[in-house]
């Protein structure tokens, strides 16, 4: 198991040089000067020359591309370029948002989807596996902005349980939560399922009913854990894609987490900022990836890492 | 035992979550409705976080960063100017210095008294590290003659001086302060505005407490003393929809730059107030004057006949912004009556002029396709335009407009750093584009050769000599006159097509005697009292 972690630690950094090398064209094949950007239209020559120095944007490409990476895993993201703020901090100060909100989705996505899931597999082709296929479908297909301006309309703005936006401790994460929690409690639902439903069909299944075990005991005990991988893994990916910023969510209800962040980095062209930030997400996603797997050999014992 | 791990699991996440709230650097309240509206704080909901508060550092002084700072003179909503922290200035004969006597009474929120010697070094400051410093004009040196006493010595007359004091650019800050705190200085800036600097969270909300020992309120506020309020927050806000819930459930009094779709559901409620604003700029279309096409003065001309403005503010604007034919906005000092109703006269819509002049450059439609040609090649030009949804608007309306002149024109949606880009690089035929400033010295910033910011690449040697003279010229009345002479070259040999000048739009809700200054384009915060 430790060597299995040092190895996937190891491709880690392979990955994340990979990653600096796509962050760092994709940053600087963008057309317009980005010194030209931040001075703004009225700045005089010198001054742009000057700023251009300060980015290193005078030397050449692969000078640049060396010490860009030499201070990324020497842990130095860099300095934003409009606020003056290491990068690094300004990520750790809107991270804790962010990671509430993902946590709190992946807990409603968890307990909705697997629930309901589970649910419509046991009861396959009822009315009630139908309304659940149908509610996972709106689930899924619902545009994010649109649940996150109902919710804000019902529970924020008519019965004033929510603050509209802005953040005030956890109970303003909730609707946000909740809205990227539905779309998610969808494909989960759906996973859950179907896998269940192949699960439902095995031998050992019918043994346990058989041997006289209650439908409920059998479907814990024996049915879930087995149909419950895929969906661990959907949860991983999706728990990454959502501690990578959930855009429109943060932007709807004005959360100073890392997704709202990288929109304004990325309007205001700030390269330090969007640069650290992708590569954070990068990690974050591998991360993530990484535990998952290391989740799977405790659900499931046949799962071996060497 | 497999559950017992998983619930394990499930346990281990919420003791994360909880730990994580509990630890979060995020205070709460910050953003708080409830304290927000309910106390005595002037909440405004604003787009966008300012990047500096350091008025030497940042990109553009705007509402939420300038408030702190106060001009040394500054103009009515009329336009009329006033003594601000200067009680009176003077202009030597040659034009080359400027002496301010400034008011004796003012004092920097760290308490310092404000000196021209301390005003000497807040412009040594700017001169020093500023980007834009270019705008304040030539300036050799400054000095403070006597503690109130503070003269501006220019290398040659520069007469726009008088609308870059009004704007704000060389407002003093607090020198002293600023040497101590060094880059910190942008977290917590001093200077001698009615408010004072009190916290911020970084695009959430930016917070200021009146300046108790505030006293010098301008000439034209009722209130010279302290705010009538205890605080202000702006709140940052992107979402359109977002922003109009909570000034509807009453969490802010100001709702900066509405929505202008959503103004008239506005103005159905009871108590709310819309305010118009004009902007100190135009936009415009910028032709490539040194394209093939646009180096023939006869299709510049037919494209501006071409266009009719009244539908793009009615449609692409909501109503809210006025057409404008000439080069000056009528809130920019140097704005000329004459000029923009000769220009009017020269270029309303017009299809049948504009299809004679093509037909005199050589363009006719010889193929009964609607869409004019020359040696077999229809007319079809480029124009480049940003994702701002106003533009993506008007851009469309112009694509018909310009369609039933026999002009094929392609919308290409590009970033504004691309647009600008390609203008440097005279790569583009026409691009939809802004420029705003307080004097009409912009001319000389968009046209005159010596300036890198060109986006028509016109090169009009007669128009330079005006410009520059414009800048020497420091009687008035001269001056005024040498700017209606450079304006009619523009609306005569038309490098651009002025299109609109926009409004913003300010719904308020609670609070009284909040006014914007279209001259200064800053909140006068004197006489806002809120409504309990």
């Amino acid at each position: 198991m430790r060597r299995y972690v040092i190895k996937r630690l190891l491709s880690l950094v392979g990955t994340l040089l990979g990653v600096s090398v796509l962050i760092f064209l994709m940053v600087h094949l963008i057309p317009g000067d980005p010194a030209t950007q931040i001075l703004g239209q009225f700045a005089t020559p010198e001054a742009i020359s000057q700023m251009r120095a300060k980015l290193g944007l005078d030397q050449p490409l692969w000078q640049q591309y060396l010490r860009f990476v030499g201070n990324l895993f020497a842990g130095d993201l860099g300095t934003s370029l409009f606020t003056g703020e290491k990068v690094w901090d300004q990520i750790m100060n809107r991270f804790p948002i962010t990671m509430q909100l993902a946590i709190l989705s992946v807990i409603i996505a968890a307990i909705f989807g697997i629930l309901l899931g589970t649910i419509a597999a046991v009861k396959q082709n009822t009315i009630i596996d139908r309304l659940v296929v149908l509610a996972s479908l709106l689930g899924i297909s619902a545009p994010g902005f649109w649940i996150a301006l109902f919710l804000i309309w019902i529970f924020a703005y008519k019965l004033a349980l929510f603050p509209i936006s802005g953040y005030e401790g956890i109970h303003s994460l909730l609707l946000p939560a909740i809205t990227l929690g539905l779309a998610e409690a969808g494909m989960i639902a759906r996973m859950t399922r179907s896998s269940m439903l192949e699960v439902i069909r095995q031998d050992y299944m019918r043994t346990a009913e058989a041997k006289g075990a209650a439908l409920f005991r059998v479907i814990l005990s024996h049915g879930l854990p087995n149909a419950i991988i895929p969906v661990v893994t959907m949860l991983g990916l999706q728990f990454g894609a959502l501690m990578a910023g959930a855009v429109v969510v943060e932007t709807v209800f004005s959360l100073q987490g890392i997704g709202s962040l990288a929109i304004e980095a990325i309007s205001k062209r700030d390269m330090p900022t969007i640069q650290g930030m992708v590569f954070f997400m990068a990690l974050i996603f591998a991360l993530t990836n990484l535990i998952v797997d290391l989740i799977y050999s405790r659900i499931d014992p046949r799962i071996h890492f060497d | 035992m497999k559950i017992h791990k998983w619930k394990q699991g499930a346990m281990s996440v919420f003791v994360a979550t909880a730990l994580i709230a509990g630890c979060s650097s995020q205070p709460t309240n910050q953003t708080g409705n409830d304290t927000a509206a309910k106390g005595n704080t002037l909440v405004i909901a604003s787009l966008t976080d300012p990047d500096s508060l350091d008025m030497h550092k940042t990109s553009w002084l705007s509402m939420e960063n300038s408030l702190i700072y106060e001009p040394l003179l500054t103009r009515d909503a009329t336009g009329k100017l006033h003594p601000g922290l200067a009680e009176k200035y003077e202009i030597s004969q040659d034009g080359k210095v400027w002496t301010f006597i400034l008011r004796k009474d003012v004092r920097y929120h760290s308490g310092d008294p404000m000196t021209a010697a301390s005003v000497k070094d807040s412009f040594d400051r700017l001169l020093a590290i500023s980007p834009v410093k270019g705008l304040a004009g030539p300036i050799e040196k400054v000095e403070a003659t006597d503690e109130h006493t503070l003269k501006v010595h220019f290398s040659q007359p520069f007469a726009p001086f008088v609308n870059v004091i009004v704007g704000g650019l060389v407002s003093p800050l607090d020198a002293k302060k600023a040497k101590e705190l060094g880059d910190g200085f942008a977290d917590n800036p001093s200077a001698t505005g009615p408010i004072i600097f009190d916290k911020r969270e970084r695009g959430a909300s930016l917070t200021y407490k009146k300046n108790p020992d505030y006293n010098w309120g301008p000439e034209y506020a009722a209130n010279k003393g302290p705010l009538q309020f205890d605080s202000m927050m702006f709140r940052f806000m992107k979402d359109d929809d977002t922003r109009l819930m909570e000034f509807k459930k009453g969490t802010v009094h100001v709702l900066y730059d509405a929505p202008p779709n959503s103004v008239a559901e506005l103005e159905t409620l009871p108590g709310v107030k819309i305010e118009k604003v004009m902007d100190i700029g135009n936009k415009y279309i910028a032709l490539n004057n040194k394209h093939p096409l646009f180096s023939d003065v006869r299709l510049r001309k037919a494209v501006a006949l071409s266009v009719d403005r009244d539908p793009l503010v009615q449609v692409a604007l909501n109503g809210f912004g006025k057409p404008v034919y000439g080069p000056l906005a009528p809130t920019i000092y140097g704005y000329s009556e004459a000029i923009e109703s000769k220009a009017k006269q020269l270029y309303t819509r017009d299809l049948g002029k504009a299809r004679q002049l093509l037909a005199e450059a050589g363009w006719t439609d010889s193929n009964g396709d609607g869409i004019v040609d020359k040696d077999g090649k229809p007319l079809s030009v480029e124009m480049l335009v940003s994702q701002e949804p106003a533009f993506q608007r008007a851009v469309q309306i112009l694509q018909s407009q310009l369609k039933e002149a026999g002009i094929d024109m392609k919308i290409s949606v590009q970033e504004m750093t691309t647009i600008k880009e390609r203008i440097s690089k005279k790569s583009y035929d026409m691009a939809l584009m802004y420029y705003g400033w307080f004097d009409a010295d912009i001319l000389y910033l968009i046209f005159e050769k010596s300036n890198s910011t060109s986006r028509t690449h016109y090169n009009n040697p007669e128009l330079d000599v005006l410009l520059n003279k414009g800048r020497l010229e420091m009687n008035e009345q001269s001056r005024l006159k040498i700017y209606e002479e450079a304006q009619e070259i523009l609306v005569n040999d038309l490098p651009w097509v002025p299109l609109w000048v926009s409004e913003t739009v300010i719904a308020t809700r609670g609070v009284k005697g909040f006014t914007v200054n279209p001259y200064t384009q800053g909140i006068t915060l004197h006489d806002v009292t809120l409504e309990k």
